[in-house]
Protein backbone atom coordinates (compact mmCIF):
# COMPACT_ATOMS: atom_id res chain seq x y z
CA UNK A 1 0.00 0.00 0.00
CA UNK A 2 1.71 3.51 -0.83
CA UNK A 3 1.62 6.37 1.21
CA UNK A 4 -1.16 7.89 -0.22
CA UNK A 5 -3.53 4.82 0.14
CA UNK A 6 -2.53 4.73 3.75
CA UNK A 7 -3.40 8.57 4.52
CA UNK A 8 -6.59 8.07 2.46
CA UNK A 9 -7.76 5.02 5.11
CA UNK A 10 -5.97 6.68 8.18
CA UNK A 11 -8.31 9.45 7.45
CA UNK A 12 -11.57 7.64 6.72
CA UNK A 13 -10.66 5.66 9.45
CA UNK A 14 -10.67 8.71 11.81
CA UNK A 15 -13.82 10.33 10.46
CA UNK A 16 -15.69 7.42 10.56
CA UNK A 17 -15.38 7.44 14.11
CA UNK A 18 -15.63 11.03 14.53
CA UNK A 19 -19.06 10.48 12.48
CA UNK A 20 -19.76 7.07 13.99
CA UNK A 21 -20.21 5.75 10.86
CA UNK A 22 -20.00 2.26 11.63
CA UNK A 23 -20.46 1.55 7.77
CA UNK A 24 -17.62 3.66 7.03
CA UNK A 25 -15.07 2.25 9.67
CA UNK A 26 -15.75 -1.34 8.96
CA UNK A 27 -15.25 -1.08 4.92
CA UNK A 28 -11.84 0.71 5.77
CA UNK A 29 -10.74 -1.49 8.58
CA UNK A 30 -11.19 -4.58 6.06
CA UNK A 31 -9.41 -2.76 2.79
CA UNK A 32 -6.44 -2.19 5.21
CA UNK A 33 -6.37 -5.85 6.45
CA UNK A 34 -7.09 -6.89 2.91
CA UNK A 35 -3.74 -5.74 1.84
CA UNK A 36 -1.82 -7.91 4.08
CA UNK A 37 -0.26 -5.18 6.03
CA UNK A 38 0.23 -4.00 10.02
CA UNK A 39 -2.31 -2.35 11.31
CA UNK A 40 -1.15 -0.73 13.93
CA UNK A 41 -1.06 2.77 12.10
CA UNK A 42 -4.20 2.43 10.86
CA UNK A 43 -5.33 1.65 14.82
CA UNK A 44 -3.22 4.64 15.90
CA UNK A 45 -3.63 7.06 13.14
CA UNK A 46 -6.82 6.13 12.02
CA UNK A 47 -9.06 5.32 15.22
CA UNK A 48 -6.99 7.03 18.04
CA UNK A 49 -6.59 10.33 15.58
CA UNK A 50 -10.65 10.37 15.65
CA UNK A 51 -11.33 9.05 19.41
CA UNK A 52 -8.70 11.98 20.14
CA UNK A 53 -10.79 14.63 17.90
CA UNK A 54 -14.04 13.12 19.85
CA UNK A 55 -12.54 14.13 23.28
CA UNK A 56 -12.14 17.39 22.47
CA UNK A 57 -15.67 17.73 21.00
CA UNK A 58 -16.83 16.47 24.02
CA UNK A 59 -14.65 19.08 25.94
CA UNK A 60 -16.18 21.88 24.40
CA UNK A 61 -19.75 20.41 24.50
CA UNK A 62 -19.87 20.03 20.93
CA UNK A 63 -20.61 16.61 21.29
CA UNK A 64 -22.33 14.74 24.64
CA UNK A 65 -22.22 11.41 25.81
CA UNK A 66 -24.56 9.36 23.42
CA UNK A 67 -22.14 11.30 21.11
CA UNK A 68 -19.04 9.93 22.36
CA UNK A 69 -20.55 6.13 23.11
CA UNK A 70 -21.47 5.96 19.56
CA UNK A 71 -18.34 7.01 17.92
CA UNK A 72 -16.76 4.58 21.04
CA UNK A 73 -18.89 1.60 18.68
CA UNK A 74 -17.33 2.63 16.08
CA UNK A 75 -13.75 2.30 17.20
CA UNK A 76 -14.33 -0.86 18.63
CA UNK A 77 -15.98 -2.24 15.22
CA UNK A 78 -12.28 -0.87 13.66
CA UNK A 79 -10.64 -2.39 16.45
CA UNK A 80 -12.35 -5.74 16.13
CA UNK A 81 -11.56 -6.06 12.70
CA UNK A 82 -7.45 -5.14 13.20
CA UNK A 83 -6.14 -5.81 16.39
CA UNK A 84 -5.74 -9.49 15.35
CA UNK A 85 -3.67 -8.07 12.46
CA UNK A 86 -1.29 -5.67 14.60
CA UNK A 87 2.27 -6.98 14.84
CA UNK A 88 2.93 -6.23 18.21
CA UNK A 89 5.70 -3.38 18.67
CA UNK A 90 8.87 -4.55 21.19
CA UNK A 91 8.72 -0.82 22.44
CA UNK A 92 5.61 -0.72 22.36
CA UNK A 93 3.94 -1.45 26.28
CA UNK A 94 1.44 -4.15 27.03
CA UNK A 95 -0.15 -4.17 29.96
CA UNK A 96 -3.01 -6.16 32.02
CA UNK A 97 -5.24 -3.54 33.85
CA UNK A 98 -8.09 -4.24 36.19
CA UNK A 99 -10.62 -2.03 36.60
CA UNK A 100 -14.00 -1.02 37.80
CA UNK A 101 -16.21 1.33 39.81
CA UNK A 102 -16.14 1.23 43.53
CA UNK A 103 -18.40 -0.19 45.85
CA UNK A 104 -21.62 2.09 45.97
CA UNK A 105 -20.93 4.23 43.03
CA UNK A 106 -23.65 3.22 39.83
CA UNK A 107 -21.58 6.17 37.36
CA UNK A 108 -19.25 3.98 34.75
CA UNK A 109 -20.19 6.13 31.51
CA UNK A 110 -16.76 7.59 32.19
CA UNK A 111 -15.22 4.00 33.45
CA UNK A 112 -16.23 2.79 30.35
CA UNK A 113 -14.63 5.68 28.18
CA UNK A 114 -11.16 5.18 30.12
CA UNK A 115 -11.91 0.90 29.60
CA UNK A 116 -12.01 1.51 26.14
CA UNK A 117 -8.47 3.59 25.95
CA UNK A 118 -6.60 0.16 27.40
CA UNK A 119 -8.67 -1.66 24.59
CA UNK A 120 -7.85 0.64 21.80
CA UNK A 121 -3.89 0.18 23.49
CA UNK A 122 -3.67 -3.72 23.30
CA UNK A 123 -3.45 -4.03 26.92
CA UNK A 124 -5.35 -6.57 28.60
CA UNK A 125 -8.29 -5.04 30.37
CA UNK A 126 -10.87 -6.81 33.18
CA UNK A 127 -13.72 -4.87 33.51
CA UNK A 128 -15.06 -5.46 37.20
CA UNK A 129 -17.95 -3.25 36.33
CA UNK A 130 -19.60 -0.86 38.56
CA UNK A 131 -21.07 -0.74 42.12
CA UNK A 132 -17.87 -3.46 42.79
CA UNK A 133 -17.25 -4.67 46.62
CA UNK A 134 -13.97 -3.71 47.57
CA UNK A 135 -12.26 -6.62 47.91
CA UNK A 136 -12.94 -7.79 44.24
CA UNK A 137 -10.39 -5.37 43.59
CA UNK A 138 -7.80 -7.20 45.78
CA UNK A 139 -8.78 -10.40 44.50
CA UNK A 140 -8.92 -10.16 40.90
CA UNK A 141 -5.68 -8.65 40.90
CA UNK A 142 -3.89 -11.57 42.66
CA UNK A 143 -5.61 -13.68 40.25
CA UNK A 144 -4.25 -11.58 37.41
CA UNK A 145 -1.15 -10.53 38.96
CA UNK A 146 -2.28 -7.54 36.40
CA UNK A 147 0.42 -4.21 36.15
CA UNK A 148 -2.48 -1.87 37.11
CA UNK A 149 -5.52 -1.26 39.10
CA UNK A 150 -8.20 1.46 37.64
CA UNK A 151 -10.71 2.49 40.31
CA UNK A 152 -13.43 4.87 39.41
CA UNK A 153 -15.65 7.06 41.84
CA UNK A 154 -18.46 9.49 40.85
CA UNK A 155 -19.26 10.65 44.46
CA UNK A 156 -17.47 11.85 47.51
CA UNK A 157 -18.79 9.58 49.42
CA UNK A 158 -17.91 6.27 47.22
CA UNK A 159 -14.13 7.57 46.73
CA UNK A 160 -13.79 6.78 50.68
CA UNK A 161 -13.72 3.47 49.30
CA UNK A 162 -10.85 3.75 47.26
CA UNK A 163 -7.78 4.31 49.91
CA UNK A 164 -9.35 0.98 51.62
CA UNK A 165 -8.79 -0.85 47.86
CA UNK A 166 -5.60 0.57 48.00
CA UNK A 167 -4.53 -0.33 50.83
CA UNK A 168 -5.25 -3.78 51.25
CA UNK A 169 -3.70 -4.12 47.29
CA UNK A 170 -0.27 -2.41 48.46
CA UNK A 171 -0.23 -4.72 51.24
CA UNK A 172 -0.30 -8.09 49.11
CA UNK A 173 1.76 -6.76 46.19
CA UNK A 174 3.52 -3.40 46.59
CA UNK A 175 4.49 -3.09 43.04
CA UNK A 176 0.84 -3.17 41.70
CA UNK A 177 0.47 0.55 40.50
CA UNK A 178 -2.92 1.96 41.00
CA UNK A 179 -4.46 4.65 39.14
CA UNK A 180 -7.86 6.45 40.19
CA UNK A 181 -10.18 9.12 38.97
CA UNK A 182 -13.19 10.17 38.61
CA UNK A 183 -15.07 13.59 38.87
CA UNK A 184 -14.31 14.21 42.76
CA UNK A 185 -10.52 13.23 42.06
CA UNK A 186 -7.69 15.67 42.25
CA UNK A 187 -4.03 15.03 42.25
CA UNK A 188 -4.26 16.27 46.44
CA UNK A 189 -7.01 12.91 46.87
CA UNK A 190 -4.93 11.12 45.12
CA UNK A 191 -1.34 11.69 46.94
CA UNK A 192 -3.73 11.27 50.01
CA UNK A 193 -5.32 8.12 49.40
CA UNK A 194 -1.74 6.51 48.10
CA UNK A 195 -2.63 6.22 44.25
CA UNK A 196 -0.04 5.91 42.28
CA UNK A 197 -1.07 8.50 39.84
CA UNK A 198 -4.31 10.11 38.00
CA UNK A 199 -6.20 11.49 35.60
CA UNK A 200 -9.07 13.37 34.31
CA UNK A 201 -9.97 11.83 31.27
CA UNK A 202 -9.31 8.97 28.95
CA UNK A 203 -6.53 10.24 27.28
CA UNK A 204 -4.52 11.29 30.10
CA UNK A 205 -5.73 7.77 31.84
CA UNK A 206 -3.79 5.93 29.19
CA UNK A 207 -0.71 7.84 29.01
CA UNK A 208 -0.34 7.86 33.24
CA UNK A 209 -0.80 4.02 32.40
CA UNK A 210 1.61 3.76 29.89
CA UNK A 211 4.07 5.85 32.30
CA UNK A 212 3.78 3.07 34.91
CA UNK A 213 4.12 0.28 33.34
CA UNK A 214 7.36 1.64 31.78
CA UNK A 215 8.49 2.45 35.05
CA UNK A 216 7.48 -1.01 36.48
CA UNK A 217 9.37 -2.66 33.59
CA UNK A 218 12.52 -0.78 34.56
CA UNK A 219 12.58 -1.69 37.95
CA UNK A 220 12.67 -5.55 36.57
CA UNK A 221 14.89 -5.20 34.20
CA UNK A 222 16.86 -3.67 37.18
CA UNK A 223 16.19 -6.42 39.61
CA UNK A 224 17.19 -8.96 36.88
CA UNK A 225 20.48 -7.25 36.21
CA UNK A 226 21.34 -7.32 40.00
CA UNK B 1 -51.35 36.97 58.01
CA UNK B 2 -48.02 38.52 58.64
CA UNK B 3 -45.15 36.92 58.67
CA UNK B 4 -43.86 36.54 61.74
CA UNK B 5 -46.50 33.76 62.88
CA UNK B 6 -46.65 32.33 59.39
CA UNK B 7 -45.54 29.09 59.28
CA UNK B 8 -42.79 27.47 57.87
CA UNK B 9 -45.24 25.70 55.84
CA UNK B 10 -46.95 28.68 54.59
CA UNK B 11 -43.12 30.39 54.04
CA UNK B 12 -42.57 27.48 51.10
CA UNK B 13 -45.77 27.45 49.43
CA UNK B 14 -46.46 31.13 49.20
CA UNK B 15 -42.63 31.35 48.20
CA UNK B 16 -43.43 28.33 45.27
CA UNK B 17 -46.36 30.49 44.34
CA UNK B 18 -44.37 33.35 43.13
CA UNK B 19 -44.79 35.47 46.08
CA UNK B 20 -41.51 37.23 47.58
CA UNK B 21 -41.35 35.46 51.39
CA UNK B 22 -38.85 37.19 53.77
CA UNK B 23 -36.54 35.98 54.85
CA UNK B 24 -36.40 33.62 52.59
CA UNK B 25 -37.31 30.10 53.15
CA UNK B 26 -34.24 27.56 53.17
CA UNK B 27 -35.46 23.66 51.95
CA UNK B 28 -34.93 21.25 49.96
CA UNK B 29 -37.30 19.12 47.57
CA UNK B 30 -34.73 16.07 47.31
CA UNK B 31 -32.62 14.59 49.89
CA UNK B 32 -31.69 16.03 53.31
CA UNK B 33 -31.64 13.95 56.05
CA UNK B 34 -28.27 13.58 57.59
CA UNK B 35 -25.87 12.16 59.95
CA UNK B 36 -26.73 13.89 63.17
CA UNK B 37 -30.07 13.13 62.48
CA UNK B 38 -30.03 9.43 62.24
CA UNK B 39 -27.59 9.04 64.97
CA UNK B 40 -29.60 11.17 67.49
CA UNK B 41 -32.43 8.79 66.47
CA UNK B 42 -29.73 5.79 66.79
CA UNK B 43 -30.92 4.65 63.39
CA UNK B 44 -28.42 2.88 60.82
CA UNK B 45 -29.25 4.83 57.14
CA UNK B 46 -29.66 1.19 55.23
CA UNK B 47 -32.52 0.19 57.56
CA UNK B 48 -34.46 3.32 57.51
CA UNK B 49 -35.87 2.95 53.48
CA UNK B 50 -38.23 0.11 54.40
CA UNK B 51 -39.50 1.26 57.75
CA UNK B 52 -42.65 3.87 58.21
CA UNK B 53 -41.57 4.95 61.42
CA UNK B 54 -37.82 5.26 61.07
CA UNK B 55 -38.34 6.69 57.40
CA UNK B 56 -40.20 9.37 58.91
CA UNK B 57 -38.69 9.99 62.24
CA UNK B 58 -35.34 10.62 59.68
CA UNK B 59 -37.28 12.73 57.73
CA UNK B 60 -38.58 15.09 60.37
CA UNK B 61 -34.83 15.29 62.19
CA UNK B 62 -33.76 17.98 59.57
CA UNK B 63 -36.46 20.44 60.62
CA UNK B 64 -36.32 19.24 64.09
CA UNK B 65 -32.82 19.68 64.76
CA UNK B 66 -32.02 22.48 62.35
CA UNK B 67 -35.04 25.10 61.69
CA UNK B 68 -34.81 23.76 57.96
CA UNK B 69 -38.23 24.14 56.68
CA UNK B 70 -39.41 20.84 54.86
CA UNK B 71 -39.54 17.20 55.39
CA UNK B 72 -38.38 15.17 52.70
CA UNK B 73 -38.28 12.13 51.87
CA UNK B 74 -37.58 9.28 50.72
CA UNK B 75 -33.96 9.27 50.72
CA UNK B 76 -32.89 7.34 47.65
CA UNK B 77 -33.78 7.42 43.76
CA UNK B 78 -35.44 3.64 44.06
CA UNK B 79 -39.07 4.16 44.81
CA UNK B 80 -40.37 4.18 41.02
CA UNK B 81 -38.01 1.41 39.92
CA UNK B 82 -39.27 -0.84 42.42
CA UNK B 83 -42.86 -0.46 42.05
CA UNK B 84 -41.54 -1.50 37.87
CA UNK B 85 -40.10 -4.67 39.54
CA UNK B 86 -36.59 -3.40 40.29
CA UNK B 87 -34.55 -4.92 43.48
CA UNK B 88 -32.88 -2.36 45.32
CA UNK B 89 -30.01 -2.83 47.25
CA UNK B 90 -29.45 -0.63 51.08
CA UNK B 91 -26.28 -1.61 51.26
CA UNK B 92 -27.49 -3.41 54.50
CA UNK B 93 -23.70 -4.89 54.96
CA UNK B 94 -21.22 -2.14 54.63
CA UNK B 95 -19.92 -0.09 57.27
CA UNK B 96 -20.27 3.06 55.33
CA UNK B 97 -23.20 5.18 54.50
CA UNK B 98 -24.17 4.40 50.67
CA UNK B 99 -26.80 5.41 49.36
CA UNK B 100 -28.89 2.54 47.85
CA UNK B 101 -28.69 1.75 43.95
CA UNK B 102 -30.46 -0.63 41.98
CA UNK B 103 -29.40 -4.24 42.20
CA UNK B 104 -31.42 -6.02 39.61
CA UNK B 105 -33.27 -3.85 37.08
CA UNK B 106 -36.61 -4.89 35.58
CA UNK B 107 -36.41 -3.51 31.46
CA UNK B 108 -39.76 -3.09 31.55
CA UNK B 109 -40.76 -2.69 27.67
CA UNK B 110 -43.24 0.12 26.52
CA UNK B 111 -46.02 -2.51 26.65
CA UNK B 112 -45.32 -3.49 29.98
CA UNK B 113 -45.67 -0.17 31.08
CA UNK B 114 -48.35 0.86 29.54
CA UNK B 115 -50.24 -2.07 30.99
CA UNK B 116 -48.84 -0.76 34.70
CA UNK B 117 -49.63 3.10 33.74
CA UNK B 118 -53.51 1.87 33.46
CA UNK B 119 -53.28 -1.08 35.97
CA UNK B 120 -54.97 0.71 39.20
CA UNK B 121 -52.79 -1.49 41.28
CA UNK B 122 -49.90 0.16 40.37
CA UNK B 123 -50.84 3.08 42.97
CA UNK B 124 -50.32 0.20 45.82
CA UNK B 125 -47.39 -0.87 45.03
CA UNK B 126 -43.64 -0.74 46.39
CA UNK B 127 -43.23 1.30 49.26
CA UNK B 128 -46.39 3.68 48.50
CA UNK B 129 -48.49 2.18 51.40
CA UNK B 130 -45.35 3.24 53.30
CA UNK B 131 -45.05 6.49 51.90
CA UNK B 132 -48.67 6.70 52.95
CA UNK B 133 -48.16 6.14 56.51
CA UNK B 134 -44.90 8.32 56.73
CA UNK B 135 -47.44 11.45 56.17
CA UNK B 136 -49.70 10.43 58.46
CA UNK B 137 -46.75 9.99 61.28
CA UNK B 138 -45.49 13.61 59.99
CA UNK B 139 -48.56 15.16 60.03
CA UNK B 140 -49.79 13.51 63.62
CA UNK B 141 -46.59 15.16 65.14
CA UNK B 142 -46.45 18.61 63.58
CA UNK B 143 -49.48 19.20 61.74
CA UNK B 144 -49.65 21.67 59.07
CA UNK B 145 -46.28 23.20 60.48
CA UNK B 146 -44.24 22.28 58.14
CA UNK B 147 -44.50 21.39 54.16
CA UNK B 148 -43.78 17.89 53.30
CA UNK B 149 -42.03 17.45 50.04
CA UNK B 150 -41.31 14.43 48.08
CA UNK B 151 -39.86 13.85 44.40
CA UNK B 152 -40.44 11.20 41.76
CA UNK B 153 -37.37 10.60 38.98
CA UNK B 154 -37.93 12.55 35.36
CA UNK B 155 -38.58 9.97 32.82
CA UNK B 156 -34.87 9.63 31.08
CA UNK B 157 -33.92 9.32 34.30
CA UNK B 158 -35.99 6.34 35.41
CA UNK B 159 -35.19 4.66 31.93
CA UNK B 160 -31.75 4.25 33.23
CA UNK B 161 -32.81 3.21 36.12
CA UNK B 162 -34.83 0.79 35.10
CA UNK B 163 -32.49 -0.61 32.08
CA UNK B 164 -29.24 -0.26 31.01
CA UNK B 165 -29.01 3.88 30.39
CA UNK B 166 -25.95 3.41 27.40
CA UNK B 167 -28.33 2.00 25.20
CA UNK B 168 -30.57 4.70 26.06
CA UNK B 169 -28.36 7.15 25.78
CA UNK B 170 -27.53 5.93 22.46
CA UNK B 171 -31.12 5.68 21.30
CA UNK B 172 -31.71 9.12 22.42
CA UNK B 173 -29.70 9.90 19.37
CA UNK B 174 -30.25 7.06 17.04
CA UNK B 175 -33.77 6.33 17.53
CA UNK B 176 -35.43 9.86 18.80
CA UNK B 177 -38.68 8.52 17.35
CA UNK B 178 -38.56 4.89 19.25
CA UNK B 179 -37.29 6.54 22.62
CA UNK B 180 -39.91 9.29 23.12
CA UNK B 181 -42.15 6.75 22.84
CA UNK B 182 -40.73 4.82 25.82
CA UNK B 183 -40.18 8.21 27.71
CA UNK B 184 -43.75 8.77 27.47
CA UNK B 185 -45.02 5.59 28.67
CA UNK B 186 -42.50 6.35 31.56
CA UNK B 187 -43.84 9.90 31.91
CA UNK B 188 -47.45 7.64 32.45
CA UNK B 189 -45.99 5.54 35.26
CA UNK B 190 -44.07 8.77 36.91
CA UNK B 191 -47.96 10.18 36.68
CA UNK B 192 -49.90 8.02 38.26
CA UNK B 193 -47.07 7.97 41.10
CA UNK B 194 -46.90 11.41 41.54
CA UNK B 195 -50.77 11.50 41.93
CA UNK B 196 -50.64 8.42 44.59
CA UNK B 197 -48.22 11.19 46.37
CA UNK B 198 -50.92 13.86 46.30
CA UNK B 199 -53.54 11.94 47.10
CA UNK B 200 -51.34 10.95 50.26
CA UNK B 201 -50.88 15.14 51.35
CA UNK B 202 -48.05 15.41 49.94
CA UNK B 203 -47.63 19.27 49.77
CA UNK B 204 -44.50 19.32 46.88
CA UNK B 205 -43.21 17.34 44.66
CA UNK B 206 -40.02 18.01 42.81
CA UNK B 207 -39.67 15.96 38.85
CA UNK B 208 -35.25 15.47 39.16
CA UNK B 209 -34.33 14.94 36.10
CA UNK B 210 -30.77 14.49 36.46
CA UNK B 211 -30.01 12.17 34.19
CA UNK B 212 -30.68 14.61 31.30
CA UNK B 213 -28.72 17.36 32.43
CA UNK B 214 -26.43 19.02 29.77
CA UNK B 215 -23.39 17.35 31.20
CA UNK B 216 -24.83 14.76 29.37
CA UNK B 217 -27.45 15.21 26.79
CA UNK B 218 -27.20 18.21 24.07
CA UNK B 219 -29.79 21.14 24.49
CA UNK B 220 -30.71 19.46 20.77
CA UNK B 221 -32.05 15.76 22.45
CA UNK B 222 -32.92 17.64 25.52
CA UNK B 223 -35.35 19.65 23.31
CA UNK B 224 -36.29 16.53 20.83
CA UNK B 225 -37.11 14.06 23.62
CA UNK B 226 -36.73 15.14 26.89
CA UNK B 227 -39.13 18.51 26.95
CA UNK B 228 -42.72 16.31 26.05
CA UNK B 229 -43.01 14.22 28.56
CA UNK B 230 -41.61 16.76 30.92
CA UNK B 231 -44.48 19.01 29.74
CA UNK B 232 -46.70 16.01 29.87
CA UNK B 233 -45.80 15.58 33.76
CA UNK B 234 -45.90 19.25 34.46
CA UNK B 235 -49.42 19.97 33.25
CA UNK B 236 -50.47 16.92 35.61
CA UNK B 237 -49.63 18.43 38.72
CA UNK B 238 -52.46 19.74 41.18
CA UNK B 239 -50.28 21.08 43.46
CA UNK B 240 -46.89 22.60 43.75
CA UNK B 241 -44.66 21.47 41.41
CA UNK B 242 -40.70 21.94 41.32
CA UNK B 243 -38.19 20.62 38.38
CA UNK B 244 -34.83 19.74 39.41
CA UNK B 245 -32.05 19.42 37.26
CA UNK B 246 -28.75 19.30 38.06
CA UNK B 247 -25.19 20.10 36.47
CA UNK B 248 -24.58 23.22 34.09
CA UNK B 249 -28.35 23.94 32.71
CA UNK B 250 -27.73 27.30 31.34
CA UNK B 251 -28.40 26.25 28.05
CA UNK B 252 -31.36 24.55 28.24
CA UNK B 253 -32.85 27.00 31.47
CA UNK B 254 -35.47 28.90 28.79
CA UNK B 255 -36.73 25.20 27.81
CA UNK B 256 -36.73 24.32 32.02
CA UNK B 257 -39.06 27.35 32.24
CA UNK B 258 -41.28 26.26 29.23
CA UNK B 259 -42.01 22.95 30.53
CA UNK B 260 -44.39 24.79 33.25
CA UNK B 261 -43.55 23.42 36.90
CA UNK B 262 -43.95 25.96 39.39
CA UNK B 263 -40.39 26.45 40.05
CA UNK B 264 -36.86 25.26 39.18
CA UNK B 265 -34.19 23.88 41.65
CA UNK B 266 -30.38 24.26 39.96
CA UNK B 267 -27.32 23.63 41.54
CA UNK B 268 -23.77 25.40 41.69
CA UNK B 269 -22.50 25.25 38.51
CA UNK B 270 -25.43 26.90 36.57
CA UNK B 271 -24.54 30.88 37.27
CA UNK B 272 -27.70 32.25 39.19
CA UNK B 273 -26.85 36.22 38.12
CA UNK B 274 -27.16 34.80 34.45
CA UNK B 275 -30.21 32.47 35.24
CA UNK B 276 -31.85 35.78 36.71
CA UNK B 277 -30.93 38.06 33.49
CA UNK B 278 -32.23 34.91 31.18
CA UNK B 279 -35.57 34.22 32.75
CA UNK B 280 -36.44 37.36 34.28
CA UNK B 281 -37.63 38.05 38.39
CA UNK B 282 -41.04 36.21 37.95
CA UNK B 283 -39.63 32.56 37.70
CA UNK B 284 -39.58 30.96 40.77
CA UNK B 285 -35.97 29.43 41.44
CA UNK B 286 -34.34 27.29 43.86
CA UNK B 287 -30.80 27.06 44.45
CA UNK B 288 -28.13 26.82 44.17
CA UNK B 289 -25.13 26.34 46.99
CA UNK B 290 -23.51 23.21 46.31
CA UNK B 291 -23.71 21.22 49.41
CA UNK B 292 -20.80 19.23 49.54
CA UNK B 293 -18.64 22.05 49.71
CA UNK B 294 -20.77 24.19 52.28
CA UNK B 295 -21.98 21.79 54.50
CA UNK B 296 -19.45 18.69 54.30
CA UNK B 297 -16.11 20.03 53.17
CA UNK B 298 -15.87 23.61 54.26
CA UNK B 299 -16.04 25.89 58.13
CA UNK B 300 -19.04 27.12 59.13
CA UNK B 301 -18.36 30.65 57.95
CA UNK B 302 -17.57 28.96 54.26
CA UNK B 303 -21.17 27.70 54.28
CA UNK B 304 -22.64 31.26 55.51
CA UNK B 305 -20.45 32.53 52.76
CA UNK B 306 -22.03 30.54 50.40
CA UNK B 307 -25.88 30.59 51.35
CA UNK B 308 -25.44 34.71 51.40
CA UNK B 309 -24.40 34.73 48.42
CA UNK B 310 -27.37 32.57 46.55
CA UNK B 311 -29.41 34.77 48.69
CA UNK B 312 -28.00 38.14 46.77
CA UNK B 313 -27.52 36.37 43.78
CA UNK B 314 -31.38 36.34 43.66
CA UNK B 315 -32.76 33.03 44.40
CA UNK B 316 -36.46 32.68 45.58
CA UNK B 317 -35.44 30.24 48.46
CA UNK B 318 -32.46 28.95 49.22
CA UNK B 319 -32.35 25.61 48.27
CA UNK B 320 -28.69 23.11 48.13
CA UNK B 321 -28.01 22.07 44.82
CA UNK B 322 -28.31 18.69 44.76
CA UNK B 323 -28.67 16.16 48.18
CA UNK B 324 -27.49 17.28 51.07
CA UNK B 325 -24.65 14.06 51.53
CA UNK B 326 -25.48 12.76 55.23
CA UNK B 327 -22.45 13.65 56.85
CA UNK B 328 -23.11 17.45 56.56
CA UNK B 329 -21.30 18.80 60.06
CA UNK B 330 -24.22 20.31 62.76
CA UNK B 331 -22.21 24.21 62.65
CA UNK B 332 -22.31 24.31 59.03
CA UNK B 333 -26.50 23.23 58.59
CA UNK B 334 -26.87 25.99 61.36
CA UNK B 335 -24.91 28.56 59.76
CA UNK B 336 -26.92 27.75 56.71
CA UNK B 337 -30.24 28.75 58.44
CA UNK B 338 -28.36 31.31 60.04
CA UNK B 339 -27.23 33.33 57.25
CA UNK B 340 -31.04 32.32 55.56
CA UNK B 341 -32.51 34.63 58.77
CA UNK B 342 -29.63 37.69 58.86
CA UNK B 343 -29.24 37.92 54.71
CA UNK B 344 -31.43 39.86 52.58
CA UNK B 345 -31.46 40.18 48.87
C1 LIG C 1 -25.25 10.54 34.78
C2 LIG C 1 -25.24 10.77 36.29
C3 LIG C 1 -25.96 9.86 37.09
C4 LIG C 1 -26.62 8.60 36.53
C5 LIG C 1 -25.51 7.52 36.43
C6 LIG C 1 -25.70 6.54 35.31
C7 LIG C 1 -24.45 5.73 35.00
N1 LIG C 1 -24.66 4.48 34.66
O1 LIG C 1 -23.33 6.17 35.03
C8 LIG C 1 -27.68 8.31 37.65
C9 LIG C 1 -28.99 9.03 37.33
C10 LIG C 1 -28.02 6.82 37.88
C11 LIG C 1 -27.05 8.98 38.85
C12 LIG C 1 -27.37 8.65 40.16
C13 LIG C 1 -26.89 9.33 41.28
N2 LIG C 1 -26.10 10.44 41.25
CO1 LIG C 1 -25.26 11.13 39.64
N3 LIG C 1 -24.55 12.09 38.19
C14 LIG C 1 -24.54 11.86 36.88
C15 LIG C 1 -23.84 13.04 36.17
C16 LIG C 1 -24.94 13.97 35.67
C17 LIG C 1 -22.92 12.72 34.99
C18 LIG C 1 -21.78 11.73 35.24
C19 LIG C 1 -21.15 11.32 33.90
O2 LIG C 1 -21.42 10.25 33.41
N4 LIG C 1 -20.35 12.20 33.27
C20 LIG C 1 -19.75 11.99 31.96
C21 LIG C 1 -18.43 11.19 32.02
C22 LIG C 1 -17.85 11.01 30.62
O3 LIG C 1 -17.49 11.91 32.77
P1 LIG C 1 -16.77 11.32 34.10
O4 LIG C 1 -17.67 10.33 34.71
O5 LIG C 1 -16.29 12.45 34.91
O6 LIG C 1 -15.51 10.50 33.57
C23 LIG C 1 -14.33 11.10 33.03
C24 LIG C 1 -13.27 11.47 34.07
O7 LIG C 1 -13.78 11.67 35.37
C25 LIG C 1 -12.24 10.40 33.99
N5 LIG C 1 -12.40 9.18 34.81
C26 LIG C 1 -13.52 8.56 35.22
N6 LIG C 1 -13.22 7.43 35.85
C27 LIG C 1 -11.90 7.30 35.85
C28 LIG C 1 -11.07 6.31 36.37
C29 LIG C 1 -9.68 6.42 36.24
C30 LIG C 1 -8.79 5.36 36.79
C31 LIG C 1 -9.12 7.57 35.59
C32 LIG C 1 -7.67 7.72 35.51
C33 LIG C 1 -9.97 8.55 35.06
C34 LIG C 1 -11.35 8.42 35.19
O8 LIG C 1 -12.28 10.02 32.64
C35 LIG C 1 -13.65 10.02 32.19
C36 LIG C 1 -13.70 10.25 30.72
O9 LIG C 1 -13.26 11.51 30.33
C37 LIG C 1 -23.03 13.69 37.35
C38 LIG C 1 -22.81 15.18 37.26
C39 LIG C 1 -21.61 15.51 36.43
N7 LIG C 1 -21.76 16.43 35.55
O10 LIG C 1 -20.56 14.92 36.57
C40 LIG C 1 -23.89 13.33 38.57
C41 LIG C 1 -23.24 13.16 39.94
C42 LIG C 1 -21.95 12.40 39.79
N8 LIG C 1 -24.24 12.36 40.67
C43 LIG C 1 -24.36 12.72 41.90
C44 LIG C 1 -25.29 12.14 42.83
C45 LIG C 1 -25.40 12.82 44.17
C46 LIG C 1 -26.06 10.99 42.51
C47 LIG C 1 -27.00 10.24 43.46
C48 LIG C 1 -26.46 9.98 44.85
C49 LIG C 1 -28.36 10.90 43.61
C50 LIG C 1 -29.23 10.25 44.71
N9 LIG C 1 -29.73 11.03 45.59
O11 LIG C 1 -29.41 9.07 44.78
C51 LIG C 1 -27.23 8.92 42.67
C52 LIG C 1 -26.20 7.91 43.15
C53 LIG C 1 -26.37 6.52 42.71
C54 LIG C 1 -25.18 5.75 43.15
N10 LIG C 1 -25.22 5.24 44.38
O12 LIG C 1 -24.20 5.64 42.44
C55 LIG C 1 -23.44 13.88 42.26
C56 LIG C 1 -22.24 13.49 43.11
C57 LIG C 1 -21.92 14.56 44.12
C58 LIG C 1 -20.65 14.32 44.82
N11 LIG C 1 -19.70 15.22 44.67
O13 LIG C 1 -20.48 13.35 45.49
C59 LIG C 1 -23.10 14.46 40.84
C60 LIG C 1 -21.74 15.14 40.74
C61 LIG C 1 -24.23 15.45 40.48
C62 LIG C 1 -24.32 16.65 41.39
N12 LIG C 1 -23.93 17.82 41.00
O14 LIG C 1 -24.80 16.54 42.49
N13 LIG C 1 -26.18 9.96 38.46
Amino acid sequence: MDQAKKDELEKKLAEGVVEFDDDEVKEASEEWVATGEDTYDAIFDGLVTGMEEVGRLFATQEYFVPEMLMAADSLYIGLDIMRPHMVPRDTGVKGTVVIGTVQGDVHDIGKNIVKMMFDVAGFQVFDLGRDVPLEDFLKKQLETNSDIVCLSAMMTTTMMGMPKVIEMIKEKNPTCKILIGGAPITDDVADKFGADGTANDATNALEEAIKMIVALKDIQKEASKN
Amino acid sequence: MTEAVMTSRDRVLKMLSGEKVSPVPCWSGVGNVTTAGLDKLGYDFATVHHDAEMMAKAAMSTYEIYGFEVVTFPFDLCLEAEILGCEMNPYADTKELLYPTIKVKSKNTVEDLRAMAKDPSTATKGRLPQLKEVVKIIREKHGNDVAIASYVLGPFTLGGQIDELEPLLKNSFKKPEETAEYLDALADIIIVIGNELRNMGIDIITTREMGATTDVLSPRVFKKIIMPPLKKIAQSQTGPSVLHICGAVLPIIDMMVEAGFDALSIDSKTPMNEVRERVGDEVVICGNFNPFLALNNGEASDAYNMVAECIKSGVNSVHPGCDIWPSAKSENMEAMIRACREIRP
